[in-house]
Formats: C-alpha cells, structure tokens, sequence
C-alpha cells in the first residue's frame, strides 16, 4: 500500500469508526429497546402511576450506577438530593418526609439499574396550545466510546398517545402540518406509535 | 472561519445556559415602584386587544394571559429548554417584582407600537426578531407565552457583549446560538442601565471571585437586595458524564442559603420555579464564577 492509500484509507476509515453509521445505530436503540422491552415498558408505567401522585425525576450520576440524586417536586419547591451507594436509609427517610411512594421508588431504581437507565423524568411539550406530556427515559451508551469522543446516549419518548411520523420514520407535529417536532432539541424516530427514540449527547 | 472561531469562544466560555442564583429580599428591604394589584388592574381593564400589526405572530389572548401569569408568579417565568436566555429570566425578576406596573405598560406599548422606551432606553427591534416572536417551539411552556418571546428577543437584540460578536443579528434558531448568549459583564450591565439598580458585581467568566468565605458572602448578600449568582451549569445541572469545561454557563437568583456542618443549603430561582440545593463549600467554590448584589437607587 502506497503512503497516499494509506493516508486515504486513515482518512476514509477513522470518521466513520469515530462516528459510527448511523443505521447500524438506529437498529441498536430499537434492538435494545425489544430485547428490554419487558423492563422499560415496566419501568415506564411504575413512573408513570408513581409521577402521577406526587412528581419526580431519577438519575444515576455515576458509570458504575450506585449513586442517585432524586429531584422531588412539591408545590412550592424543587427538592435535589444525592444519596450514596450506602445512604439507603437517608433516602428513604426522605422520601418518608415529603410523602412519596417508597415502594414504587425503590423498584424503579432496581429496574433502572438493571438496563443502565441513567436518567427518567417527565417532559411537557405542546401540540399547538395544548399541554401534553411524555416520559423521558435516557440509557447509558451501549457502545464503546472512544476517548474525547462525546457519549451518546440512547433516548426513548414515551409518548401517551399514537404520534405523526414522516416516510423517514422522524416525529412530526401532524398529520395535516407536517413540521418536525424536536424534543430537548433532538430529533426522535420512530419504534412504534407511542414509543420514539433518539441518540443523544446529553441525557436530559 | 467564523464557525470555528465561534465554537472556540463557544468552549472557552460556554455562556449561552448561564444560570444565575437569585437572592429575594425582605418585602420591606426595597422600594416597589408599583404592586402586583395595580398591574393586574390594568390589565383587567383592557377589554379588547386587536392582533398587532407589528408582532404577526403574536395572539391577543395569549399575550394578555401570559403577562398576567408573569404579574401573578413572577417565579414562574421560564426561559425554556436549550435556549440562551437564562440571563434574560433572571434580571426579568426586578422588573416583575418591583415596578410590575411598569413592566406592564412597557409589553403593552411594544405591542401596540412596535417599539418602546423603560427609562430613556429606547427599543427598537428588529424586522427578524418581530417576525420571530410567537413562533419559538419545542421550548416547553416557552411556547405558549408569547409576551416571553418578545421580551427575551427583545433583549438579545438590543444588548450585546463579546460573546455576540460573531453573530450579531437574528436568524432562526439562533435562540440556542451565541446570538442570545450573556456574559458576566452584560448581564450587570443591562441591570444598571434598564433597570437602574446599584449593582456590586464580584467574579469574572473566567475566574473565580476573590473572596474567601462564599457562604457568609452570599448570607450578608441576601439580607440587603437582590443576589444573582453565575454558575458553571455542567456541574450544577450535570447533562452528561463526559469532560466538563471549568467555566460558568447560567444565571440564578439566590433566594436563601444556611449552613449546617459541612452542607449548604441554597435556595434558588431556576427554569422557572424554586431549588432547594445541599452542595458542600468546595462543590460551591467550584461552581461559582461571579456575585452580583443589588439594590434600588
């Protein structure tokens, strides 16, 4: 091989190792998502009955998924605590103190844990000047991330009713004004009609 | 070449999300150049108001309701999701919570006329941003608030610092670009110059503020005026586990702050409702980029 074909060969290659095809990707997150769907879909509605009593949002801020930070909501405040690997007790002493569902917390962190879910949370968004809302559930990448190369996490919506998708599968706003809509400034795609995902840089 | 050069200041500062940490103050401890009923008064005056000629995308309704809601909960006011106007949301407080009258007429002429003075600051936006305001999406409860849009764009397009430089003027989208972005010594300047506020600033965008005990600062702070605070947001607010940049991105309103041991407690303003926060002293060295305190001339 001659210096110029290796040059162009490096040239050719390394982008698309460093980036990854984007098909091969979008079959990852909708694999992922079917293999784990029993979890995800559960952890998706033990949120869901759970957020509707008293609101929160959960994240792992650690790789190995042994430290939480909880934000609870309440009327007045928002409340962010972190909790350690062996602050069990703390924890649940403080969801005990602003009355949220121990039991239900509990599972969904076990469950969350189990599928690397770093970060659940519930998101408005607006179809024209109606509220609606969605269940946003990031997942810590399942590929290998090459160093000063940024993660990208795999992103499901949970939406609560049937969406508009274009002929690329992208989330649109609706059937007669077809705009794409963004989430977090992302552009989601679909698995079924209620279920969306993306890759993302950020997890929330 | 102006993309590059964009993204680089873009790394070195990251000021578009700042957040600041507001302090509100004792009801007695400023002078209210209006009340909260005298705005809403007015505002349950207008009976009729026609679509703006100047503002096309602006509905009637919804603007008279949202400044309604920004009279009624000025906490509430949200800047929304990934865009730069943290830094709008924040000063936005003074106006609402001390002159809600005034802020009031000055939305209601800018509607009507198309421009409008507070003070002898004169505005006169621009022909994008006027087209721009009420078609601002995806942004969360920023959607439906018009008066909002208007406001943030308002003020990104009157005011700008070196972080604007390379992009000075309103394309779409530019709301999450460094068009809207506010540095450290723009945001104590369009308190001063809008809102004629005393405002003894403390910190930089790069360095840390040369004080001591940050706690007893910020304490001593709040029980005198209003206390914002500018934050390295990748912290504060983690979005990813990856490299962090060691600079401040957001603007808060610090509300109150106590002292137990080795955990401060801090309440704050934030995307448009209150924080309540437990950081130990070094996380809040560490985060914290610049003090400003102010008061009422």
């Amino acid at each position: 091989m001659t210096h110029r074909n290796l040059r162009y060969g490096i040239g050719v290659l390394l982008p698309l190792l460093l980036a990854g095809s984007p098909s091969c990707t979008s079959v990852n997150v909708a694999n992922y998502y079917y293999k784990n769907r029993p979890v995800l879909d559960s952890i998706q509605h033990t949120y869901k009955a759970a957020y509707k009593e008293k609101p929160f949002s959960i994240e792992f801020t650690d790789r190995s998924f042994k430290n939480i930070s909880l934000e609870l909501k309440t009327d007045s405040l928002k409340y962010i605590y972190e909790f350690g690997s062996g602050e069990v007790l703390r924890m649940k002493d403080t969801l005990m103190k602003y009355k949220f569902d121990i039991p239900a917390i509990s599972t969904l962190i076990g469950q969350m844990r189990s599928v690397h879910c770093t970060w659940i949370n519930n998101l408005d968004y607006y179809v024209g000047e109606e509220k609606d809302y969605l269940i946003y559930v990031s997942i810590w990448p399942q590929v290998f991330n090459f160093p000063f190369v940024g993660k990208r996490y795999n992103i499901l919506a949970y939406f609560s009713r049937p969406q508009s998708f274009d002929q690329q599968g992208r989330l649109v706003t609706g059937r007669r004004i077809r705009r794409i809509r963004k989430i977090n400034s992302e552009i989601f795609r679909k698995i079924n009609d209620t279920v969306c995902y993306t890759l993302s840089d950020r997890f929330r | 070449m102006v993309t590059l050069l964009t993204r680089f200041f873009g790394c070195l500062f990251l000021l578009g999300s700042s957040q600041a940490l507001w302090a509100f103050p004792e009801e007695d401890s400023t002078t209210r150049a209006s009340t909260r009923e005298e705005a809403i008064a007015f505002i349950q005056k207008i009976k009729d108001l026609p679509p703006s000629p100047h503002w096309p995308h602006v509905k009637a309704e919804l603007f008279l309701a949202n400044l309604h809601t920004n009279i009624q909960s000025p906490l509430s006011l949200y800047q929304g999701s990934n865009t730069n106007f943290c830094g709008y949301a924040a000063i936005s407080y003074l106006p609402l919570h001390d002159d809600p009258l005034g802020y009031v007429r000055f939305m209601l002429e800018l509607y009507r006329e198309g421009k409008a003075a507070w003070g002898r600051t004169r505005f006169y936006p621009s022909a994008a941003i006027r087209q721009a305001a009420g078609t601002l999406r995806f942004k969360g409860e920023l959607d439906i608030r018009p008066a909002d849009q208007m406001w943030f764009l308002l003020l990104a397009d009157h005011y700008k610092g070196y972080l604007n430089f390379f992009n000075p003027h309103y394309n779409p989208g530019d709301e999450n670009t460094f068009w809207a972005a506010v540095n450290f010594g723009k945001f104590n300047r369009m308190i001063k110059r809008l809102f004629h506020y005393r405002v003894e600033a403390s910190g930089s965008d790069l360095l840390h503020p040369w004080v001591r005990d940050l706690y007893t600062v910020l304490r001593e702070s709040l029980k005198t005026g209003y206390t914002f605070i500018y934050v390295n947001n990748t912290f504060l607010h983690k979005k990813n586990h990856g490299m962090k940049a060691g600079f401040p991105t957001h603007f808060l309103l610090l509300d109150g702050i106590s002292r137990n041991g080795e955990v401060i407690t801090m309440t704050y303003w934030d995307y448009g409702e209150r924080t309540l926060r437990q950081v130990s002293p070094a996380f809040l060295k560490k985060i914290l980029f610049g003090i400003s305190h102010c008061t009422r001339i």
